[in-house]
């Protein structure tokens, strides 16, 4: 490729020895100089991995809840506040949103990138919203794919496993001239459920798991200017927890559209943006008699499209004080029978400012703040009975978002970091306008609804950080604070209902905020690599204090951090490389939980999950250069609490060949 | 004699220590594909020594050794050729020249000659980018660290893209 200097991250990696990131501040910062706590994982240890998904690289890291619910949901958290649909992590692929605004949730199975086609996945730890806007509430998860190349090549692989687990992916790189060049990655994932026992509800029937996803981009870089077309489509079946923790089979499919230019500039670069995100999402498949195919005539039908234009200017005051100025515009629309109306949508402005500045020789100051400005709104046939008036969808909403840091450098490795901020969870589309029926022994109809009313939900952070270098070791050490005000949560057990006269009576319970939450906690973390064996190790201590609605049967609301999250996680990881072989293996530490779910009673309940270690392994052998026989498994010792779910884990092994050309 | 031996080999010893460790090379290879325009194919790169200078010229021997037959730096590849202070007239043939350590006295001939030729100079001498006598400065130890001199680049018409120059200090 020719001239255009933008972000090459493989490039400035090599050059500054470590893994380089834009995603804390919006400016290249090296990952040792951050003004917040994160997590870097490079293309490297991402192929090393037993793991076979990006949940499964995180839940190594300290700091980092990885809950798989069933065989194809999981939900990352950030320093507590587990629950299913985890609203409160931002997740972006190069710049574009993932997350899904329907249900404000991160679906891993449907994020359309192939693992091959990685090159590093970004993790932020605390709210990053003065960046990124709402949803970073708890932190951000930045995956960034391979930049194309002047070179062709091809990463791909095949693996086949045990439950029926099958997987193949790859991407392709080709040049199409000395400017443009294209890039292709598919993937296909089948594997089966794990054993949902009684007394666990379960649905009628379980489907397997089922993942797949087509992408290409095209990129031109001329002169200082790079121009990228992206598209996509991914689809996914799988059974998941709702928020009320009950358990269902849903079908996603989404496509994406997107553009982007970079023009990089004497005095820094400038950055345009726009996407398009299309979901369709079916909620509660059923089997279809006599064919037992899996059905949606009767699922619950959403339609989500995000429309996003942005763009930022990142200016170098002087030779190391920099500024960043962004602008941002959003569409979110929500279409189901499902709801108050037709159509509930709403747009938002954003406007952003940060600053990095070294007033002295060892200190970095960095301040960054966002206004966003919502405006909700519904439209089309207004679904009766209704239990709202109209006017209450036509709602504005400003809020003010900001993190500061500030970076002391003690000696020639040693920072000390102290930085906080306030994010916001915006409430996902169905908080506002979420409108079912639910079958009771009532002979009162009973609803579950949004409220149009609910607000966005402010998260506080604060944290002090040491880290040091010495030799070949690393360590880093973090205390942290995080308090949640006005935690929304999906009714559960024991509704909490109010009556409506429509004139007919009925009862509705509400989608609310119900209460609020403080976790805290210490995070360590050593690393190392002495010849050919590396080694990593992390801890995490986290407390949570909550004052929320009672957890004790028959519970309103699926929502007790401090229940469901681990108060301890410990990981060690291993890994030697001897050139033509290496192995990694990796030991998990959980803490024992409980984690709602609900009974074929039906009833929800807390459910004990036993505290865990799991052993995950991987060994390699490269027969040639560019092809690696491998074998790998998760959870070899066959701990039940090794997913934090009620479902107890499985084994899962597998084995596979990878392609690097 | 043996005393007078001993001597020079400290004086070997301390003197790189002084001026700045060895060039990293394999970071000053990448350094030049961050120049603007990016560097394509072929580049020749001068390494600027001091014939009779022992610490200059065990530089130089440490530099060709490291970059052996070439070193790839993104688009480019990187071969060295090494250019005597008597010949700095010809440092407007190479894109990019490793000053060595030892040269303090030269260095403000060796920023004309870079300057007449628009190269940039790379070293690990820190005060030479100190003094804006050379764009940039490498130190490897504890850590990669990269220093530009901002007149020196003026003055060399040098550029870096952006992305490269919020990653090291500017001075």
């Amino acid at each position: 490729m020719a001239a255009a200097q933008t972000v090459d991250y493989s490039a400035l990696a090599e050059l500054m020895g470590e893994p380089v990131t834009t995603s804390v501040i919006g400016k290249p910062q090296r990952a040792s100089e951050l003004p917040a706590s994160a997590v870097i994982i490079t293309r490297e240890q991402i192929a090393r991995s037993p793991a076979r998904d990006i949940p499964g690289l995180l839940q190594t890291y300290s700091g980092i809840d990885v809950n798989r619910w069933t065989a194809g949901q999981s939900d990352v958290a950030v320093r507590g506040g587990v629950q299913t649909y985890n609203a409160r992590l931002l997740v972006l692929v190069d710049g574009r949103q993932v997350y899904l605004d329907h249900y404000g949730m991160t679906n891993w199975n449907l994020l359309g990138v192939a693992l091959e086609d990685i090159q590093q996945i970004e993790l932020i730890r605390g709210p990053a919203s003065a960046l990124f806007g709402f949803n970073a509430a708890s932190g951000v998860v930045n995956i960034i794919t391979r930049r194309s190349s002047d070179k062709a090549s091809l990463t791909a692989s095949a693996e086949l496993g045990g439950h029926d687990y099958s997987r193949v992916a790859g991407a392709l790189q080709l040049p199409i001239s000395e400017q443009i060049g294209v890039k292709l990655s598919a993937g296909r994932l089948r594997e089966d459920e794990r054993a949902i026992r009684a007394p666990l509800l379960a649905p009628e029937m379980v489907p397997d798991v089922q993942s797949d996803h087509v992408a290409g981009s095209v990129t031109g870089r001329f002169d200082q200017t790079e121009v990228t077309l992206d598209g996509g489509y991914a689809e996914n079946r799988q059974a998941e927890y709702l928020p009320s923790q009950y358990i269902s089979n849903q079908h996603y499919r989404i496509g994406h559209a997107s553009a982007g230019l970079k023009h990089d500039t004497d005095w820094g670069g400038l950055s345009f943006g726009a996407y398009a995100n299309w979901l369709r999402a079916d909620y509660g498949l059923s089997e279809a008699a006599p064919t037992r195919d899996v059905d949606n005539t009767a699922a619950t039908k959403f339609a989500n499209r995000i429309i996003v234009a942005q763009g930022s200017a990142l200016i170098r005051l002087d030779g190391n004080n920099t500024l960043r100025v962004g602008a941002e515009y959003r569409n979110n629309r929500l279409r189901s029978p499902a709801q108050f109306s037709q159509t509930v949508s709403y747009d938002v402005g954003s406007a952003n400012l940060m600053a990095d500045l070294h007033p002295a020789e060892a200190i970095t100051v960095t301040l960054a703040g966002r206004l966003d400005r919502l405006s909700l709104s519904q439209s089309g046939v207004i679904v009766q009975p209704a239990f709202d008036a109209p006017s209450a969808f036509d709602r504005d909403l400003t809020r003010f978002s900001f993190n500061a840091a500030t970076v002391i450098r003690m000696g020639e490795t040693g920072q000390l970091r102290l930085n906080g901020g306030r994010g916001y969870q915006l409430p996902p589309l169905a908080d506002f306008g979420l409108r079912i029926p639910i079958q009771t022994p009532s002979p009162v109809p009973v609803f579950i609804a949004g409220r149009p009313e609910t607000r966005p939900v402010p998260v506080w952070s604060a944290e002090v950080g040491y880290n040091r270098a010495i030799g070949e070791v690393r360590l880093e050490t973090t205390a942290f604070w995080t308090r949640t005000e006005d935690a929304i949560a999906t009714p559960g057990d024991g509704l909490q209902l109010d009556l409506v006269l429509t004139p007919a009576p009925l009862l509705v319970s509400r989608i609310r905020a119900v209460g609020s939450y403080t976790t805290y906690g210490a995070e360590a973390a050593v690393s190392g690599r002495y010849g050919p064996l590396s080694w990593r190790a992390n801890y995490r201590y986290t407390h949570t204090d909550q004052t929320l609605p009672p957890i004790t049967a028959p519970a309103p609301f699926a929502l007790s951090p401090k229940s469901t999250t681990p108060r301890h996680k410990a990981n060690l990881e291993l890994g030697y490389d001897a050139g033509r072989w290496y192995a990694t293996a990796i030991g998990r530490y959980t803490s024992s939980t409980r984690q709602f779910a609900f009974t074929t009673a039906p009833q929800l309940l807390l459910t004990p999950v036993n505290e865990a270690v799991a052993l995950d392994a991987r060994a390699g052998f490269k027969v040639h250069p560019g092809l690696e026989l491998f074998a790998a498994g998760e959870n070899l010792t066959l701990a039940g609490g090794a997913a934090v779910s009620p479902i107890p884990a499985d084994r899962r092994v597998r084995g596979g060949l990878r392609v690097s050309l | 004699m043996r005393k007078r031996n001993l001597l020079g080999g400290l004086l070997l010893l301390a003197l790189p220590w002084q001026a700045g460790a060895e060039l990293n090379v394999q970071v000053a290879a990448r350094v030049v594909s961050f120049l603007q325009p990016p560097p394509n194919g072929a580049v020749q790169a001068a390494i600027v020594f001091q014939p009779g200078n022992a610490v200059s010229e065990a530089d130089a021997t440490s530099i060709e050794r490291a970059i052996g037959g070439g070193v790839a730096a993104g688009r480019a590849s990187i071969r060295t050729r090494r250019v005597p202070i008597s010949s700095l007239g010809t440092l407007g043939n190479y894109r990019a020249a490793f000053v060595t350590a030892g040269l303090r006295d030269e260095q403000p001939g060796i920023a004309a000659a870079a300057a007449r030729g628009s190269v940039v100079t790379i070293t690990s001498d820190q005060a030479c980018v100190q003094a804006a006598r050379c764009v940039v400065g490498i130190s490897s130890t504890p850590r990669v660290q990269i220093t530009v001199s901002r007149a020196a680049a003026r003055a060399a018409n040098v550029r870096f893209g952006s992305a490269f120059l919020m990653l090291v200090k500017e001075i």
